[in-house]
């Protein structure tokens, strides 16, 4: 009797759920659904407009719920890979191109999603460059959408270049005269930031350096390439530069040290422009409102007209750096998320919606469609950064996505097998054993070499 | 039969039904994970494909990568470090506290403090002080007092990074021994120490003859606690300072950062665990003489 009773509920357990997995799929065409939608824009007032975007959205499309979820660009890889094997991918997921381009050699992502969508707003649309960053190995699919970008380049404190009698920090030379003139630790004062943290932004600063000396990690058959003389020359000159960092490890963060006039250059994207530029954003970096025993300084007006930015860098070859973020569709297996999930980008990609989310940070999210780069209204964006920067200053940045280089493109391939790395850390943690441990650069060049082959 | 059962029986058998939902949660819950933790250990675990049997190889990988040795030394000197800071710090306070002063009251809770503040926010404050360029511990001692030549990064660089964790985790959780101890104290016989005083012990002498005896179990406790607490400790670390790799925070950085390894995750984790469940069996043996 009681074995009955068991078969019977074990039955009825297993029907239902067959019956929930039916009603999913039936779902393709009609009825409600939601997906969840990974960001990495943390910042609540980014999350802010991203709600209202959602929101309108939801009125026109009063099937479909978007669920927002902000994950640190740190840690997209760490919960992407879990999610996958607890089998709750995302519908939909805004992250850095390597990334996204990682989860798709992964087998993680729905790339004909992809394609189909970039055909669907016309392929031409797109600067070139953007697309040739996601585009598969075999040509003419991608594994996500292009969404938004920014570049990176040193800023530095113009009027005291002038003063010193200093060239803009463009060549290697001039770079490392400039941090070594500037550095005075005994006053406080600091002459360069670059990352050497184990994290994304080591590696972001490291690369511009790195394609300037012509050091790639693979050739164009995707051969590693990585241990060669010119990748070391690029690695001991980082580890020379980095002594006029501040004290210990240091990454992005320590730009408020600049902010505070207490750093000559520091490596940054164009997100920089309006903390720079505008007093209520920079007010959060400074300490002595609040802390006034602190040698603090005050907020200074001038500062953005005595920041420049120089976005190439040279020694042998020019070399300019930046990294677009990417709409992926990870392979949920359930056609209606996807379906939902387009229908969504579709709508990110309508003028009035894209220009409402890329002005969450004007300078720092650029647009990866042309005809929007041109559009008065993108022009005109509410903080006023077009009109302090000039629209020529702008352009010029925007047109700097259309040629950024990385390790992932070689002659216009790409190597998959970049991104694995890229996602896996290694070079920061190269860059962390060189400059914080003390190993020495042949050694560390080794270890990570060893683990680059580990991932192949 | 039916008939034959007595009461007690019946008890039992009630008791049992009572406890089974609960026990079937626990299996579930502690028993299961720790089996396919096992299992997945001799396995190159892939998340989209079927898993492919290795053998021992995970363990091999580990054994031999001397970063693993690394970060168990690294273990070892935290355990040891803030286990013996807590013991110390924590005895010195209680028997203090055990005195009579005013304000007593107060005091002892405000004691209590570093323990139940959130370890997010006090992590936060830490860094705050010790930022190399504008943290306060920096101005002191550098511009303030000149002890320093130099700022440098405390929390930052790699060899001191160590020497801050253990001294936040003494900070943070010596009220935890230091609340176990005071209890244990305030139970203590005085006619012992009056009975002492009689025939002419000191000071030390009490300390040493009737309160460290009292305190004997009690001690041996929290030391137990304390380590297995601290050899798994992963948010305070991970937290505070940017590259410490103790065995959690190097086993989450080989199972889950970038390219995900559950195979080797797991068989590091069996490894930490043989390491604590070796080191409590002898403890429980030799020290606590169960």
């Amino acid at each position: 009797m009681k074995r009955l009773a068991l078969i019977a509920l074990m039955a009825i357990a297993v029907l239902s759920m067959a019956y929930a997995n039916g009603d999913t799929e039936a779902a393709a065409d009609s009825g409600p659904v939601t997906i969840e939608y990974w960001t990495t824009q943390t910042q609540s007032d980014r999350l802010a407009t991203i709600g209202v975007l959602v929101d309108t959205f939801q009125v026109m499309n009063p099937d479909i719920t978007v669920k927002v979820i902000a994950v640190d660009e740190n840690q997209m890889a760490t919960q992407m890979n879990t999610s996958a094997s607890a089998g709750t991918l995302p519908a939909l997921l805004e992250a850095a191109t390597p990334n996204t381009v990682a989860f798709g050699t992964a087998g993680l992502l729905n790339e004909a999603a992809a394609t189909d969508l970039i055909n669907d707003i016309g392929a031409d649309e797109f600067y070139d460059g953007v697309l040739k960053l996601n585009q598969t190995g075999s040509g003419g699919n991608y594994y996500s959408v292009p969404f938004h970008g920014w570049v990176q380049g040193i800023w530095y404190r113009a009027d005291w270049f002038e003063k010193a009698g200093l060239n803009p920090p463009k060549k290697w030379d001039d770079i490392i005269k400039a941090a070594e003139y500037f550095y005075d630790p005994g006053n406080n004062q600091y002459g360069i930031l670059v990352g050497t943290m184990a994290e994304a932004y080591a590696e972001q600063c490291f690369t511009q350096f790195a394609m300037s000396n012509g050091a790639g990690l693979f050739d164009r058959d995707g051969k590693l390439i990585f241990n060669s003389p010119e990748m070391k020359e690029a690695l001991e000159y980082y580890a020379e530069l980095a002594q006029y960092n501040p004290p210990g490890p240091q990454t992005w963060r320590a730009r408020d040290y600049y902010i505070q006039n207490k750093m000559a250059m520091f490596f940054y994207s164009t997100y920089i422009m309006d903390d720079l530029a505008l007093a209520e954003n920079a007010a959060g970096s400074l300490t002595s409102e609040n802390f006034a025993e602190l040698a603090g300084t005050s907020f200074d007006p001038d500062l953005v007209k005595n920041t420049r930015m120089a976005p190439i860098i040279t020694n042998t070859q020019d070399a300019g750096y930046g990294t677009i973020v990417s709409l992926a569709f990870p392979d949920t297996g359930n056609a209606a998320e996807t379906a939902a999930a387009q229908k969504f980008v579709r709508y990110l990609f309508s003028p009035n919606a894209y220009i409402t989310f890329l002005h969450m940070a004007p300078g720092g999210m650029n647009p990866v469609i042309k005809d929007i780069a041109v559009n008065p209204r993108f022009q005109q964006d509410p903080k006023g950064l077009f009109e302090n920067y000039g629209t020529d200053k702008m352009a010029e940045i925007i047109n700097g996505l259309d040629s950024i280089e990385t390790f992932g493109i070689v002659d216009g391939k790409r190597i998959d097998a970049a991104s694995v790395i890229y996602s896996k850390q290694i070079i920061p943690q190269m860059i962390y054993k060189i400059t914080q441990e003390g190993m020495s650069v042949d050694k560390a060049m080794d270890w990570a070499e060893a683990e680059m082959r580990k991932l192949m | 039969m039916k008939k034959t059962r007595s009461l007690e029986q019946k008890e039992a058998m009630l008791g049992w039904w009572l406890v089974l939902p609960a026990t079937i949660i626990i299996l579930s819950l502690i028993l299961y994970p720790i089996i396919t933790n096992i299992i997945s250990s001799f396995f190159k675990v892939s998340l989209m494909d079927r898993d492919t049997f290795v053998g021992l190889e995970n363990y091999r990988n580990i054994v031999s990568d001397p970063e693993f040795w690394r970060s168990v030394m690294i273990t070892l000197v935290y355990v040891v470090g803030t286990t013996l800071g807590t013991t110390l710090v924590g005895l010195g306070v209680a028997i203090v506290m055990n005195k009579t002063f005013p304000l007593r009251g107060l005091v002892r809770s405000l004691i209590l403090l570093p323990y139940v503040a959130p370890v997010f926010s006090v992590v936060y404050a830490w860094k705050f002080i010790f930022d190399p360029v504008n943290g306060i511990f920096m101005d002191v001692m550098v511009e303030r007092l000149g002890l320093f030549e130099q700022r440098f990064n405390l929390i930052g660089n790699p060899e001191t990074a160590l020497w801050v964790a253990i001294v936040f985790s003494i900070w943070k959780n010596f009220p935890f021994t230091y609340l176990m101890i005071l209890a244990r104290l305030q139970a203590i016989d005085k006619s012992m120490y009056e009975a002492a005083d009689v025939d002419g012990a000191g000071r030390w002498q009490q300390f040493r003859f009737i309160t460290m005896p009292e305190l004997y179990f009690v001690l041996g406790s929290i030391v137990l606690l304390r380590v297995i607490w601290n050899f798994n400790k992963f948010e305070d670390i991970f937290l505070l300072t940017d590259n410490l790799k103790v065995l959690s925070i190097y086993t989450y950085f080989k199972a889950f950062v970038g390219v995900v390894d559950l195979g080797q995750g797991s068989a590091l984790v069996i490894l930490q665990f043989a390491l604590l469940i070796g080191f409590i069996l002898f403890y429980v043996k030799k020290v606590l003489k169960w």
